[in-house]
């Protein structure tokens, strides 16, 4: 729980963030995006390579919080390489054998077919190669993107990128009130550790984190009921208005021409 | 369950996104006009409050940990097509702001968490608990079955996405570009995993809280926002069973559709002949039931399937896909029976 | 004087629930400082819902600035948006209030409602933080800020409207006493200059001389116990004692136990048999 409120909560002004940090974030967004859709769309190594290194360079020389990047890296590629590694094997994709690993004894199980031996196999060391690069790439930006713009500014820039008002509002209000949230939860939490102290029963937690939820969404609803009075009492009828977005400079339209340079060229590439 | 950027092909993912986008219109057309005013905090609040019942860590028997993903709850607690909307909305901040859930794969994430999972939930819910009381037992048993349904709908949609990555999208010498672990892997995989760990967290989070709010506040059960039952529940049945036939009959209309367009070529160059390629990403096990016994399998793919034609094979997905639908709606009658039934002794003596 | 209030045998009640207001007769003239006071639960805030439009009088008739108050009536134009620009509700919770992601967006949330010119708006933000001292926070998320804050950007996100009619709920509540002042001195300061009608509810005694001429005593049966300036409802001790405002405070003085009611605010004196007086 402390990871969300920590990423909500850095409070860092959008002009101290670096040059990626002041770019607008429309032209982020964009920029950012359409490499990251490029990154599915390729189909061998190097361009996949190519997006995984713009990434950390971005997040290097822009100017932005590495760690985010890094924690983004580190974590879900672990989760990826899990499931990469047997990829490269025969069971999984089948192909010359490079490496036995062990003797299985063919056969049958259950519905399956067993191989003679556990191989790993040339055409499954590159499936999965690229299937970690893919999934290195992908998230690599998105956590750029994540990192480099304040959760207000991203909502911003989707509002100016055509995602309907009323999306937008629900989106940025519940990033708002999920640090409210996270931190009611907390206190519920405290409160039961301060209580438990040695073993409690597998069905006592249970009930008790669901008493947590319970009481975490009565007082959502009682929240989400005094937020709508706030509302209607200021002259909200329904319609979401939203402040216009402020003029692309230069610089925001050079950044989105040079990802779209980049993604074309790695589209080309292959 | 959140799947990841790099996971799906274009094709799936796309097609997801095409699938989601009326979807979202009707969802929220239907939270405007029944919520009005207060749709916009109760939506974002909804949405908070998903976010942070994934991130609750419940406990289970045997020592491990695991998180519910909530929307059937809130499908119960807010109704579920506000449960559309609230779902999305947590999905999108996750994936934007927190790297959870790919950003190409909101749509098929949002297929999955945000609409079959709400309501194959909320008709299991409604279809148990009827039109019993807010405090009666029957309430918070419908919640956990509901929970343990919808999070295997949503977890076994997901492993269908996953499983026909490999034969729908590869390269030219054949090797898949996205996920490579086949039907054959991905189904059974994902099956065991929701089937035996997370469909449990999801049944007692869900179930607890409802039994929960039922003693400290039925009043929040009683929500004016959820669609009243259906009086009598045959329509409620109708519904459901249209539904899941309508899903039943969609799941080879998936299979053939990129086959027609051409979709594969660009990435794979295979043509509608070489679907059946397809089979041999499926578990053996559908192909065993094509063979009518035919066994033992000559090789990977099972003898029967490698042969059969579109059709034929569109005709075993919709027969394995019926065999398990009467699997599920019989549990369900036989939960509604023993409840009411229970329930009606309970009164009687 | 123009009647910014008329409350006409006025009773709420939520659904399901015993009434939180009953038969509430009185009216609230420009310029004027009011304040309702009363026990926990007794309908005060109910009251400020009311004059705000946000509940609707199930018996009994609300006019505000001489147009009855029903739900038509808010929402249509020109009465609705005109009324909204109007009446300023500060809630109790600040977090409920402040449900945009920055502060300049939550000072601009009314305007934009009210189809105010950008530029306009834009400039409108600046002075109002100005005014309030606040201008550093323009480009701040609201939950980071401190409690005094965020009631301070609450209030500027009504004063950009230009109200006539401020509803405070327990305005001090939950503040520090530095911020506590500071927020008092500036109502006082916008009732002074801008001859702004201030209606406070709270329950909390050494607030009322800051904030009120005039006191609304709610009972705990939910109606006006009574209305009368605001010095003179501070010294009637039957009166606050009744609707439970104050309690009677035993002590001990030496050997001798007694009781007598107490308001923990003000100091007072009594004596006792042997005629040692003292002042609490």
């Amino acid at each position: 729980m402390g990871i969300a409120a920590a990423l909500l909560d850095d409070g860092l002004p959008a002009g101290r963030r670096g040059w990626l940090g002041r770019i607008d974030a429309r032209a982020k967004v964009l920029g950012l995006l359409f490499i990251l859709v490029i990154a599915t769309l390729v189909t061998t190594l190097v361009p996949l390579a190519l997006c995984v290194g713009a990434a950390w360079a971005l997040a290097l020389f822009g100017g932005i919080d590495i760690r985010r990047v890094a924690l983004a890296l580190l974590a879900v590629p672990a989760f990826t390489l899990a499931l990469a590694v047997p990829a490269s094997f025969n069971v999984v994709t089948e192909g010359a054998p490079l490496v036995v690993l062990c003797h299985l004894g063919g056969g049958h199980w259950g519905p399956w077919r067993v191989p003679e031996f556990l191989t790993v196999t040339d055409r499954g060391l590159f499936v999965a190669s690229r299937f970690a690069l893919r999934s290195a790439a992908c998230v690599s930006l998105a956590s750029v993107l994540a990192a480099a713009t304040r959760p207000q500014d991203l909502f911003k820039g989707l509002r100016g990128l055509g995602v309907p008002a009323a999306f937008v509002m629900v989106a940025a209000m519940m990033t708002r009130y999920l640090d409210l949230l996270v931190r009611c939860a907390e206190e519920i939490h405290l409160a039961k550790l301060s209580r438990s102290l040695g073993g409690v029963s597998v069905r006592r937690e249970q009930a008790w984190a669901a008493a947590s939820m319970g009481e975490l969404y009565r007082r959502s609803r009682t929240l989400a009921d005094s937020v709508a009075e706030a509302m209607v009492s200021r002259g909200y009828t329904g319609e979401v208005h939203t402040l216009r977005q402020g003029r692309w400079s230069w610089r925001d339209g050079a950044f989105v021409a040079g990802c779209l340079a980049f993604g074309a060229g790695l589209l080309a590439l292959g | 369950m959140h799947i990841p950027d790099g996971y799906l092909g274009p094709q799936t993912y796309v097609t997801a996104f095409g699938v989601m986008a009326p979807v979202w219109a009707w969802a929220s057309h239907k939270v405007r006009t029944t919520l009005r005013l207060r749709q916009v905090p109760l939506m974002a609040l909804g949405a908070a409050f998903t976010f942070v019942v994934m991130m609750f860590n419940v406990p289970v028997p045997g020592g491990t940990t695991g998180h519910a993903v909530g929307a059937v709850l809130v499908a119960i607690l807010l109704g579920p097509w506000a449960a559309v909307v609230a779902v999305s909305v947590a999905l999108a901040v996750q994936a934007l702001l927190f790297g959870d859930g790919g950003i190409t794969a909101f749509g098929a994430n949002c297929l999955n968490m945000a609409v079959i999972m709400p309501f194959t939930g909320w008709w299991t819910y409604r279809l148990i608990a009827g039109r019993s009381p807010a405090a009666s037992k029957r309430r918070w048993v419908a919640a956990a079955l509901g929970g343990y349904v919808g999070l295997n709908a949503a977890a076994l949609s997901a492993a269908f996405m996953f499983g026909i990555q490999p034969a729908l999208a590869h390269d030219a010498a054949g090797r898949a570009l996205y996920c490579p672990f086949g039907l054959h892997i991905a189904l059974p995989a994902m099956a065991i995993e929701h089937l035996l760990l997370f469909g449990v967290v999801e049944a007692v989070v869900t179930g607890l809280v409802v039994a929960y709010l039922s003693k400290s506040e039925p009043s929040l059960l009683e929500c004016a926002l959820a669609p009243s039952p259906a009086p009598g529940g045959r329509p409620l049945w109708k519904k459901l069973a249209l539904g899941v036939a309508a899903l039943v009959l969609l799941t080879p209309l998936g299979l053939m559709i990129p086959a027609k367009l051409g979709a594969g070529d660009a990435w794979g160059e295979w043509g509608g002949d070489r679907l059946t390629e397809l089979a041999g990403y499926l578990p053996a096990g559908f192909g065993k039931v094509a063979a009518l016994w035919h066994a033992p399998m000559p090789d990977y793919a099972p003898r029967g399937a490698e042969e059969a034609a579109l059709p034929v094979l569109s005709g075993w997905y919709i027969l394995s896909g019926a065999l398990g639908v009467l699997a599920v709606a019989g549990l369900v009658w036989i939960a509604r029976r023993w409840l009411s039934g229970k329930e009606t002794d309970g009164i009687a003596s | 004087m123009d009647k910014v209030f008329d409350f006409r045998g006025v009773s709420f009640a939520y659904p399901g629930r015993e009434p939180s207001l009953r038969d509430a007769t009185f009216d609230v003239g420009e310029g004027e400082r009011l304040a309702v006071l009363g026990a926990n639960g007794s309908g005060k805030s109910t009251l400020l819902h009311l004059m705000d439009g946000l509940y609707f009088a199930q018996s009994g008739e609300v006019r505000a600035f001489g147009q009855r108050l029903t739900p038509e009536a808010v929402e249509r134009p020109p009465f609705g948006p005109l009324f909204r620009k109007r009446a300023g509700f500060l809630f109790q919770n600040s977090d409920a209030q402040l449900f945009c992601p920055s502060v300049e967006e939550e000072l601009a949330f009314g305007p934009l409602q009210m189809g105010w010119k950008e530029e306009e708006i834009l400039r409108r933000v600046g002075d109002t933080l100005g005014l309030l001292g606040i201008a550093h926070l323009r480009d701040r998320p609201p939950h980071g800020l401190s409690s005094g804050e965020k009631k301070k950007v609450a209030l500027a996100s009504l004063l950009i409207l230009s109200p006539v009619v401020l509803l405070l709920d327990e305005p001090t509540a939950g503040l520090d006493p530095r911020s506590q002042g500071m927020l008092l001195e500036l109502l006082d300061d916008l009732h002074g200059r801008g001859g702004l009608t201030l209606v406070t509810a709270t329950h909390d005694l050494e607030l009322l001389p800051h904030i009120a001429d005039r006191v609304l005593v709610l009972g705990e049966d939910h109606r006006i116990a009574a209305d009368l300036p605001t010095e003179r409802a501070l010294g009637d001790t039957d009166l606050l004692l009744s609707v439970n405002l104050i309690h009677a405070h035993r002590h001990r003085h030496g050997a001798m136990v007694h009781s007598h009611p107490h308001q923990h605010t003000r100091t007072h004196d009594h004596a006792h048999g042997e005629g040692k007086d003292h002042l609490h």
